[in-house]
């Protein structure tokens, strides 16, 4: 419970209740804070069709420590009694002088698609409709060595074994841009960039009007045109809000660097499939980290770099 | 309505009903404009006053050995032991003939010690344990170790801060034929023209070609 330990260590010199909550909403949902008024919300739930209280949530941006922490609750109840297992919602926050960066070394990738089901594992996506962040496009070698154009990329190949002759593999997700079209479109705030480089979603704050998926120039972003199916025995109830809780139909996702992972330190689940080691993850601002080390000894690019984005994903020859 | 009537070419009913019409627009262009500011008035603030959360320590390094090494052949001496050695380079026969040897001008004898048949040895004759193989594979593949060393070769898992498992070399290469295999891919994502959302399908024109 390391996010709710920060929270409490940064609110440690206030006096509780220091914070004057408003709304009538607040009021139902926060006297007694406990069972009775959690019964009550949802009895209004009920009578209106919809969860109020999602409803009527703060953007991520805004919650207050103790809002956050009622919300987390809320989900937690909420995903824990739809699912039938324990689940935990984090919110953990940044690191201090930590800007992530991934790398991958396209002289080895081969194809397997094993990052692209560990994604969809580690981040509860939709199995139906199927919606995988990871695409790995396939090209012709001799292709590549003239330019990439994405456009030529194969996501659909189907060979028995791979890699086959003569073709080459790009793995393509989110790219974390710095400058991000994505998070500028957004008329809601619901995407922006995390201190860390992660470009998150708040999922209750989107309200799927895809903008965002028509200005990102690499097609990283997913939307939920159906309700989304996961299985209750294959739900990962190791979550964080921005990251891997379940969607909802109407909302645009993507790769988050698997937040709820690298903020606790591990490596992202793609990273830890790649049977070749193709992978590499780590710290910007730390010289002698993985991603530092590429950068500093091997030919690396990003894609569509005329367009100013500054991705924090490289692509690299080993 | 009227006070519009005396705008010049007035008195005619359809210019009225003109002048009215763009008044209305004028109005709800007004009126957007103001709800555009009310909406940016209330963009959230991105600053999110993150309190400090310290970087984690980097924890130690595990080199993991590979799981090959307890199949049907190790220990080697449980058959090589008491053997006469016959040092003559040749190819891999009877027991060993399911191994392929595919790998630069080496034989048994390169990497395997005859006389310490649990030992591998280095070019200078060096005993190394199986455990350490990487020993050897890097005299030869030195750039490999110093990109292994970087972490830029070679899978890790684990933490990228905390501890870090490594893979040695023979976690991924056979040692005796090291090309990486080809392997089975996991099935290829669904084409537009095969997704079906509440009995609709991808229009014709989103359809993509490969």
């Amino acid at each position: 419970m390391k996010s709710r330990d920060r929270r409490a260590a940064s609110r440690a010199g206030e006096a509780a209740g220091s914070t004057t909550r408003r709304g009538f909403l607040k009021g139902v949902a926060t006297v007694g804070a406990g069972a009775a008024a959690a019964a009550t919300a949802s009895a209004a739930s009920d009578v209106l069709g919809f969860d109020i209280e999602t409803f009527l949530q703060k953007n991520f941006r805004e919650l207050s420590d103790e809002q956050l922490e009622d919300v987390l609750q809320r989900m937690e109840r909420k995903y824990s009694a739809q699912y039938g297992k324990d689940v935990r919602v984090a919110a953990t926050g940044p690191m201090d002088g930590v800007l992530f960066g991934y790398g991958l070394d396209i002289s080895r990738c081969i194809g397997c698609r094993r990052c692209v089901y560990a994604c969809v594992e580690e981040n509860n996506q939709s199995r139906d409709p199927e919606i995988h962040w990871i695409r790995v496009l396939e090209f012709e070698r001799e292709a590549i060595v003239r330019g990439i154009e994405l456009e030529d990329g194969n996501p659909y190949y189907d060979h028995e074994k791979v890699p086959a002759d003569d073709k080459v593999y790009m793995p393509m997700a989110c790219m974390h841009c710095e400058d991000s079209p994505c998070a500028k479109v957004c008329p809601t705030g619901a995407t922006w960039q995390e201190p860390d480089g992660i470009v998150v979603i708040d999922y209750d704050w989107c309200i799927g009007c895809r903008y965002c998926m028509t200005a990102c120039p690499y097609g990283a972003r997913h939307f939920n045109w159906a309700e989304p199916t996961l299985p209750a025995d294959e739900v990962n109830p190791d979550m964080h809000i921005l990251g891997n809780r379940p969607r909802k139909k109407g909302v645009v996702e993507k790769c988050s660097f698997c937040i709820q992972r690298v903020r606790d330190g591990r490596y992202p689940a793609c990273l830890e499939a790649c049977p070749v080691g193709a992978r590499k993850f780590g710290n910007l601002l730390d010289p002698e980290s993985e991603i530092r080390q590429v950068m500093r000894t091997k030919r690396t690019f990003v894609l569509k770099a005329e367009l100013g984005t500054n991705p924090k994903f490289f692509y690299f020859y080993g | 309505m009227a006070g519009r009537a005396e705008d010049p070419g007035g008195g005619d009913g359809g210019a009225g009903v003109q002048l009215a019409t763009w008044s209305v627009l004028g109005g709800a262009v007004v009126l957007v404009v103001a709800l555009i500011g009310v909406r940016l008035e209330h963009q959230p603030d991105t600053s999110r006053d993150y309190p400090s959360r310290p970087l984690i320590a980097d924890g130690e390094v595990v080199l993991l050995s590979s799981e090959e090494l307890d199949d049907e052949y190790y220990p080697c001496s449980d058959c090589h032991e008491g053997e006469p050695t016959n040092r003559t380079v040749r190819g891999l026969e009877d027991e060993h003939e399911d191994h392929e040897l595919a790998h630069g001008d080496l034989w048994c004898l390169s990497c395997h010690d005859a006389d310490d048949r649990d030992s591998l040895h280095l070019a200078d004759l060096t005993l190394v344990d199986f455990d350490e193989s990487w020993r050897l594979c890097t005299q030869c593949h030195g750039d490999k170790l110093a990109d292994w060393r970087a972490g830029i070769h070679g899978k890790r898992t684990g933490h990228w801060r905390g501890e870090k498992r490594f893979r040695t070399c023979v976690s991924c290469h056979d040692p005796h034929d090291p090309p990486f295999r080809q392997l089975a891919p996991e099935p290829p994502p669904r084409r537009p023209e095969q997704i079906v959302i509440h009995g609709a399908t991808v229009p014709e024109s989103h359809h993509e070609e490969s």
